[in-house]
């Protein structure tokens, strides 16, 4: 059997009032430390390449997008956010999609599209913000997709970097 | 005529200002909490989250009414009325401050009405506010109010014994039952004439059982969230719930302006005997705000007590001191 010794309680202690002021002040001192809430919309989150924001395609310098529309991410998608059409394209790469949609209120951020991507087409950008009225303004279509190269050209690094340790 | 419209005027002004005072003071508190934890507090509505109470109320309102099933739909009604009337009456009496003088014209000392029963009053009017709780926590037939009304009925019950003996030594020592008096036997020009002073365990006594009267923190049995949900007021919404609140910010007020009075010196100023008015409003408004502040600094400093702790404390702590207290003091007035 346990017995825990009690602390006898000195006078003061028995007394609470002269703990209560101690407890005071502290809350006191409190009040004009630096707070720690981030002010949201106006102080936004912090953001790197290793940030797992929404998934975008990648646009080649020419104005296409990168992505040969193999159909390697919407088949690695858990969450089926992925629907592809595919035709072809005079361009060397032969075929681009026609309609690349993801619907991002199925889309878990997971991550998977990218790491399938044969063609380092589809990258996870910083974008964190989500918002809208209907369900249909969820579904980005290219136009919403399609980010320059340069914008998504450090998640590339990390992910080459990455990738280079297996 | 014309003192029934300084009195019209006066009654309106005091009564905006508590009304205010008690919306603002809701604010007060979100921010002082959050401060006190490092949060920013309300900083979106109006500058610096002035307008906050403003948007609260406008919510309040448009909230849905509900009376739960087999309750009293009379007496459901009845209890935030309860609660909060006699808060707000209690304020009648206060002294803020002495002969008021604006624009050439006298209008008489700064509080509703002098009773010469002011302090009798006070502790009349303001024991019915324990009926709003009880009948609230009975009329709502749910278990969490009823226990929660019970809890708040016997707390405040208990308390207000050892508040009334506090008083009694205040009022013994000055003799009269005017709460003007009492202010002004303290407002001799030095601040070591105020009660507090000669009567420090009283004043202390006086304020923690103003905590419990209140049904503030530490103290708050009524509500005690995590054992009741949110006690007595569980089943209100929409404004009937905003009139409890009301009522527990009006009888803050109240009764940091009570111990301003009883205590304090009221609206007496240190070392300035004959201060004019605003000065006095000033004075009276800084002491009733620090412990409008005690409250809340209070409430987000401390756990919350066990309910047999309470007891303990009130009858066999609170009442035997607040007795010796007044022997004591019975015995000194005569042999002095
Ligand atoms: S991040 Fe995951 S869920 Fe979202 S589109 Fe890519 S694979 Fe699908
Ligand atoms: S895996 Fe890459 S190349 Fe294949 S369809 Fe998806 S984005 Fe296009």
């Amino acid at each position: 059997m346990v017995i825990v010794k009690r602390k006898t309680l000195t006078l003061a202690e028995r007394l609470y009032l002269p703990e209560i002021l101690r407890g005071l002040s502290i809350t006191f001192r409190k009040m004009f430390q630096p707070k720690v809430t981030r002010q949201y919309p106006e102080e936004p989150l912090p953001t790197n390449e290793v940030t797992r924001g929404q998934p975008r395609l990648r646009e080649l310098t020419e104005g296409h997008l990168a992505c040969v529309s193999c159909g390697l991410c919407e088949a690695a998608c858990p969450a089926y956010a992925i629907t592809i059409d595919g035709q072809e394209t005079d361009r060397f790469i032969e075929r681009e999609p026609e309609r690349f949609e993801i619907d991002m209120l199925r889309c878990i951020l997971c991550g998977f599209c990218e790491e399938a991507c044969p063609k380092e087409a589809i990258f996870m950008s910083t974008e964190l913000e989500l918002a809208g009225f209907t369900r249909e303004s969820f579904k980005y279509g290219i136009d919403k997709l399609k980010r320059s190269t340069e914008e998504l050209a450090p998640r590339m690094e990390y992910i080459k970097r990455i990738n280079e340790r297996w | 005529m014309n003192d029934f419209l300084i009195i019209l005027i006066k009654t309106c002004v005091i009564y905006g200002c508590l009304i205010g005072a008690a919306a603002l003071m809701t604010l007060a508190e979100r921010k002082f909490s959050a401060w006190m934890q490092l949060r920013y507090g309300p900083n979106r509505v109006g500058p610096w989250g002035l307008l906050q109470p403003l948007a609260d109320g406008v919510k309040f309102i448009f909230k849905e009414e509900l009376c739960p099933d087999g309750a009293n739909p009379w007496i459901f009604r009845l209890a935030p009325i309860l609660s909060a009337v006699p808060a707000m009456l209690t304020v009648a009496v206060i002294p803020f401050a002495g002969d008021v003088n604006l624009f050439g014209v006298d209008c008489g000392n700064l509080s509703i009405t002098d009773l010469d029963i002011g302090v009798l009053f006070l502790v009349a009017i303001g024991g019915l506010s324990v009926y709003g709780v009880i009948l609230g926590g009975w009329a709502s037939n749910s278990k969490y109010s009823l226990l929660g009304g019970l809890r708040a009925s016997a707390q405040m019950i208990s308390y207000e014994l050892s508040l009334i003996l506090i008083i009694l030594c205040v009022v013994a020592m000055t003799g009269s039952l005017d709460l003007r008096a009492i202010t002004e036997a303290q407002n001799t020009g030095n601040p070591l004439s105020w009660n507090v002073f000669s009567q420090p365990l009283a004043f202390v006594i006086f304020v923690i059982a103003t905590f419990a009267e209140t049904n503030r923190h530490p103290f708050d049995f009524a509500e005690c969230e995590p054992e009741l949900v949110a006690g007595f007021h569980t089943e209100y919404s929409s404004m009937k719930f905003a009139l409890f609140f009301l009522g527990e910010y009006c009888a803050m007020i109240v009764m940091a302006c009570l111990t301003t009075t009883l205590f304090l010196g009221g609206y007496s100023v240190p070392f300035w005997e004959d201060a004019p008015w605003f000065v006095e409003l000033g004075s009276f408004c800084a002491k009733a705000g620090f412990f409008a502040f005690l409250f809340i600094w209070v409430r987000w400093t401390l756990p919350r007590f066990r309910f047999d702790q309470l007891m303990h404390l009130g009858w066999k702590v609170f009442l035997p001191l607040a007795l010796a207290n007044l022997l004591v003091t019975g015995a000194v007035i005569s042999l002095a």
